[in-house]
């Protein structure tokens, strides 16, 4: 081992002291043996006083509380561990074996069928693969740039007309999300309000833990509706190839189920995820009036302000993972086969990780956030969402609109754990 | 067995001794070098591994696949001739002993 003013290397994330030097002996094997270590952990605690409609209003105390006390904790009501600090969530986005993705009993396969995000590698990669080029920043630059400033264009266009007091998530966020990804899928015997309505009708089926049977009606039937899209469009797309995700699957060897499942995982997560980090972004822009003034002069200052709304207010809040094995996780046990619920949003908020992390600021010092996840699941929808939000709405937006404020007579409503986001945002100018 | 030197713009550097096959941005993420965050896992998505490789082992690189290319684009400290992704390098024979600088800003 030589070094050269080897740093204590203190792992970002994790906190551990991996040292180059330690890690040099252990691969060498030239040193003494360790000690073998049992690691045993405590038990996570209980927090029987975690209610769903007190998360659903504002996770964000809760959060506090809970990083405070443990990072890992049983929660009675949402009936899995919640695992809130930054370094455990890491700890379990990069290991694949002891933390599964493929939960049993998933409510997500239930709804949507078994998609790329419930399934561990190597499975997993195929699906992956099976997207191609088409989410890639090449793909967007050279393509979807153009037709996402069209789309933009035209809804922006909506929203003035529609005049002061008008909706900025429902008369325009969603809608513009819902045209981008009606056609990065390739839904061309489909409009942007179908998009919408399957979104959100399989997304309350993966979130319905109350067991709700008109809810599996609703999901069920959009989910029939979007594999009828899909049978339709696959031969018109193998003999008129676009850059869509559907145009690439129908030239492949990919089962169907696993096209259908992935189409509407992608349907879920492309639409909700783009809507609300555009709304949060700008609200969070608006009630912070210096922010957005640093903004408007400095064009680059979209894109870190599009992170740090990511990081601020993870629009996945909450994914399942289940353990394969029995593990200690930041020195909490966790029996082989715990259902888990990884908190992003709490992760995000980690005060050894960020300071003042309750604080949108756009000036902190910048640090990776978990709001994309990490490890081989991480966000196949990242650049889109990049592209879309930060590099084409919101200088256009501001543009179009410099003196866009929040309507101060019809208060916004943010809500939401496991996706959250604005559900109300009325706006005003002029 | 190969080693890695990841030398930080601080002017310190850690040498971590690998085995063959593991890629340069996983040998930084197990070993906790500051400055790599390897966010996807190693599929050339995140463009968080950036490094500059010292120009005296620049031809016992592979060649830049159109994916990593793509996302060399996309890097936070600026692109150079010597800017790669540590996911994309696997440590084999010929490329014992590489060197690479760790760039200021990653994300």
């Amino acid at each position: 081992m030589s070094t050269s003013n080897v740093p204590t290397a203190v792992c970002p994330f994790s906190g551990a002291a991996g040292t180059a030097e330690s890690a040099s002996i252990t691969e060498e094997g030239s040193a003494p043996a360790a000690p073998i270590v049992v690691e045993v952990g405590v038990s996570a605690p209980v927090a029987e006083w975690v209610t769903i409609p007190d998360l659903y209003a504002d996770p964000f105390p809760i959060y506090q509380r809970m990083r405070s006390e443990s990072p890992v904790h049983w929660v009675p009501a949402v009936n899995r561990y919640m695992v809130t600090s930054y370094a455990a969530c890491h700890e379990i986005e990069q290991d694949e074996a002891r933390f599964s993705a493929d939960e049993n009993n998933s409510l997500m396969k239930r709804a949507m069928g078994h998609s790329m995000l419930r399934k561990d590698n190597p499975e997993h990669q195929v699906d992956r693969d099976s997207y191609g080029a088409t989410l890639r920043p090449g793909t967007i630059k050279k393509h979807w740039n153009e037709i996402f400033t069209a789309n933009h264009d035209k809804y922006l266009g909506e929203l003035v007309d529609k005049g002061a007091g008008a909706d900025f998530v429902w008369d325009y966020a969603a809608p513009y999300a819902a045209e981008n990804l009606r056609l990065i899928c390739g839904f061309h015997n489909a409009s942007q309000e179908d998009l919408q309505r399957w979104s959100q009708n399989m997304i309350d089926g993966t979130g319905n833990y109350a067991d709700d049977p008109e809810v599996w009606v609703k999901s069920a039937t959009s989910s029939a509706e979007v594999d009828a899209a899909i049978d339709e469009m696959l031969p018109y797309l193998a003999e008129n190839p676009d850059h869509s995700l559907l145009s690439g699957l129908a030239s492949m060897p990919i089962p169907l189920e696993a096209i259908r499942a992935n189409l509407k995982m992608t349907i879920g997560g492309g639409l909700n995820e783009p809507r609300d980090v555009l709304a949060t972004t700008v609200w969070a822009l608006l009630n912070n009036p210096e922010q957005l003034e640093a903004v408007k002069n400095d064009p680059k200052l979209h894109a870190v302000a599009f992170e740090e709304s990511v990081r601020w207010v993870a629009p996945i809040g909450m994914y399942p993972r289940e353990t394969t094995q029995d593990v200690v996780l930041e020195g909490v046990h966790l029996p082989k086969g715990s259902r888990l619920g990884v908190v992003l949003g709490a992760a995000n908020r980690d005060p050894k990780v960020f300071e003042d992390p309750e604080t949108f600021n756009i000036f902190r010092p910048k640090k990776p956030h978990l709001g994309f996840g990490g490890g081989v699941h991480f966000c196949a929808g990242t650049w889109i969402a990049r592209a879309q939000v930060a590099q084409i709405a919101m200088p256009a937006l501001f543009d179009r609109i410099p003196d866009l404020r929040l309507d101060p007579s019809s208060p916004s409503i943010d809500a939401g754990w496991v996706f959250r986001g604005l559900t109300k945002m009325p706006v005003t100018w002029g | 067995m190969p080693t890695i030197t990841f030398a930080q713009s601080t002017g310190a550097a850690a040498e971590i001794t690998v085995d063959e096959g593991t890629s340069l941005m996983r040998a930084a993420v197990t070993n906790g070098v500051e400055g790599i965050v390897g966010e996807c896992g190693g599929q050339a998505m995140c463009a968080t591994c950036h490094v500059y490789v010292r120009p005296e082992f620049a031809d016992q690189l592979p060649e830049i696949s159109d994916d990593e290319d793509e996302m060399l684009d996309c890097t936070t400290a600026e692109r150079t001739e010597a800017s790669r992704l540590g996911c994309q390098i696997t440590m084999s024979g010929s490329l014992a002993n590489i060197v690479v600088d760790v760039p200021s800003d990653q994300v």
